[in-house]
């Protein structure tokens, strides 16, 4: 059962394992500069919502990383694609290739968890305390699978490594600082809050931060928009992959 | 069951066409295969060698045509059709930081072997490569030769009963080429596995294929044994040379080409017809390695 699926997620997380130490840091330094630049520089002593903005920033900063990491699969994907060809091996397998969109999610959520780790470490090294239950997990891997999704989707529609750093300029890079992970989105002006509202990102900061610090919007209503973003886009992945060819 | 029925060719093509926009790769290529057979499909850059493959293998949508394996109709979906083909193609797509039995393991598991067939096949197809002391070396820090094999054998490892080989020697010195030709002929006798590959190496395909094809521009422009086509252009052949030029005239045997060659004033050669005079016959044109 799923052997396709199975047989690529195993790959991936061999190669990961090789790289493992630079994955770990490299996750590590920019919610680091990240922190030290906005939660220690411009923010200290402010207050965010009530709250103090250090608390109000790890949970942005966790949701933001993890998305990173996800989302980076597009990068692997596509050198795997154009410039070594393995994902050929994908291709020619004996199965339908929607188990390459479910071995490939669920590697990009499992890279996810990394940042998760790093940011649970700062924020008790900054005294804030955040909330890992139930809510904040299920919350957390629908957020990582609509941006391996997203990342697995880019891969696929690009027909160039040069047109894959396009689609991180112009999506993810805006996606980053307008939807709430720095500042809350209801602060912003009229126009920017149009566009962070076509972000999930967007989405699924406002439930994680909620389910973190226990405070806040985490209704029903927001898992639910959230699933329904996951399954739309497995449906749309899979759909483009599909029609891909060599 | 009727015999008529078991007889189906290995492969067999019709009409199959694809084109990229304006260029068409591939113009109407018919196929017939039969099972064992050792097949060269010779062209030179750009004919769509690689167009052709492709499509055979499922990477890529004919415009047009038929494709059937053993008698049955190759769709996408043909899940047990693709357990049969295997696939080594031009380029070395090798995990270059997984080791060799690792690359092996993830083609294995991707086809569905079991962890007990799997470990089975990864020592067998390690042994038939000849490289089970690198069984633990990373593939990126094998040599060309070994790489090489190595895909071959990661295409042999699901035991298909047709291996497609891109360019099996292509970039490879002359001395690792001679092992990867003499290791081929083991597959299809040993392992009673029908070769299909593509070269652009005359030489290649003389000595491998029990039958070629050439292929130029997108269509097949002739076909048979090498021996067939030699024959059918003339065994013997002179090679006059004018000026800047060489001009070639074909005879069926000996002696008649030795008399023409005493009729000649300047610097004449015989010698016997390769196939590579079978090709500029054909075409005109000179393959170029
Ligand atoms: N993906 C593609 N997009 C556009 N044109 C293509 C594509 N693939 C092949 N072609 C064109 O189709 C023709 C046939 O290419 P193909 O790769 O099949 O040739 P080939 O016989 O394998 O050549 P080579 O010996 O160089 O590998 C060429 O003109 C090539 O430029
Ligand atoms: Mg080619």
């Amino acid at each position: 059962m799923l052997h396709g699926a199975r047989g690529i997620y195993l790959r991936e997380i061999l190669i990961l394992r090789r790289k493992l130490i630079k994955t770990l840091l490299a996750s590590a330094v920019s919610p680091a500069l990240f922190l030290l630049a906005f939660g220690f520089g411009i923010g200290r002593g402010a207050l965010v919502g009530g709250q103090d903005y250090l608390s109000f920033l790890l949970p942005g900063l966790l949701t933001m990383a993890s998305m990173n990491q996800s989302y980076a699969i597009a990068t692997e994907i596509n050198i795997s694609r154009f410039y070594f060809k393995v994902f050929e091996e994908y291709l020619l397998a004996p199965f339908g290739r929607w188990q390459i969109v479910l071995g490939e999610m669920v590697y990009g959520m499992t890279r996810g968890l990394i940042p998760v780790a790093i940011i649970a470490l700062y924020s008790l090294l900054c005294g804030v305390h955040l909330h890992f239950g139930p809510a904040f997990f299920l919350a957390l891997l629908l957020h990582l699978a609509i941006f391996s999704l997203l990342g697995i989707l880019a891969a696929m529609i690009v027909r160039s490594h040069a047109d894959q750093a396009t689609v991180n300029a112009f999506l993810i890079t805006p996606m980053m600082f307008l939807s709430g992970t720095f500042f809350p989105v209801d602060q912003m002006p009229l126009a920017i809050k149009a566009v962070a509202s076509f972000f999930p990102l967007t989405y699924s900061t406002r439930l994680i931060r909620a389910t973190l610090l226990q405070s806040g919007d985490s209704s029903v209503l927001l898992y639910l928009l959230l699933a329904a973003m996951v399954m739309s886009l497995f449906w749309l992945t899979r759909r483009v992959i599909e029609r891909v060819e060599v | 069951m009727n015999y008529a029925e078991k007889t189906h060719p290995e492969i067999l093509v019709r009409g199959l066409k694809r084109a990229f926009g304006k260029v068409e790769a591939v113009r109407g290529i018919d196929l017939e295969l039969q099972a064992g057979e050792l097949f060269a499909f010779l062209g030179p850059n750009g004919a769509g060698k690689t167009t052709t493959i492709n499509m055979l293998t499922g990477l890529l949508r004919p415009d047009a045509g038929q494709i059937c394996y053993q008698g049955e109709s190759f769709v996408s979906t043909a899940y047990e059709v693709r357990r049969r083909i295997g696939v080594v193609p031009q380029h070395n797509n090798l995990d270059r930081e997984l080791t060799a039995a690792e690359n092996l393991r993830i083609h294995g598991r991707l086809f569905g072997l079991s962890r007990g067939k799997l470990q089975q096949r990864i020592d067998i197809c390690l042994e038939l490569a000849g490289l089970c002391d690198k069984r633990d070396t990373p593939a990126g820090k094998l040599s060309g030769g070994m790489k090489r094999k190595l895909v071959i054998v990661r295409a042999l490892l699901h035991e298909p009963s047709i291996l497609f080989l891109d360019e099996p020697t292509a970039g490879l010195d002359p001395h690792s080429r001679r092992k990867i030709w003499a290791f081929l002929r083991r597959i299809n006798q040993e392992q009673k596995c029908t070769l299909f590959l593509t070269t652009h190496y005359i030489e290649e395909a003389e000595q491998l294929a029990e039958r070629v094809s050439f292929i130029d521009q997108g269509q097949i422009i002739a076909g048979g044994s090498p021996a067939e086509l030699m024959k059918k252009t003339g065994s013997y052949v002179l090679d006059i040379y004018r000026d800047e030029d060489v001009d070639n005239e074909f005879f069926n045997d000996r002696s008649t080409a030795m008399t023409r060659l005493e009729q000649i004033d300047g610097t004449v050669r015989i010698r016997k017809t390769t196939l590579e005079d079978v090709f500029l016959q054909l075409t005109g044109t000179r393959i170029e390695p």
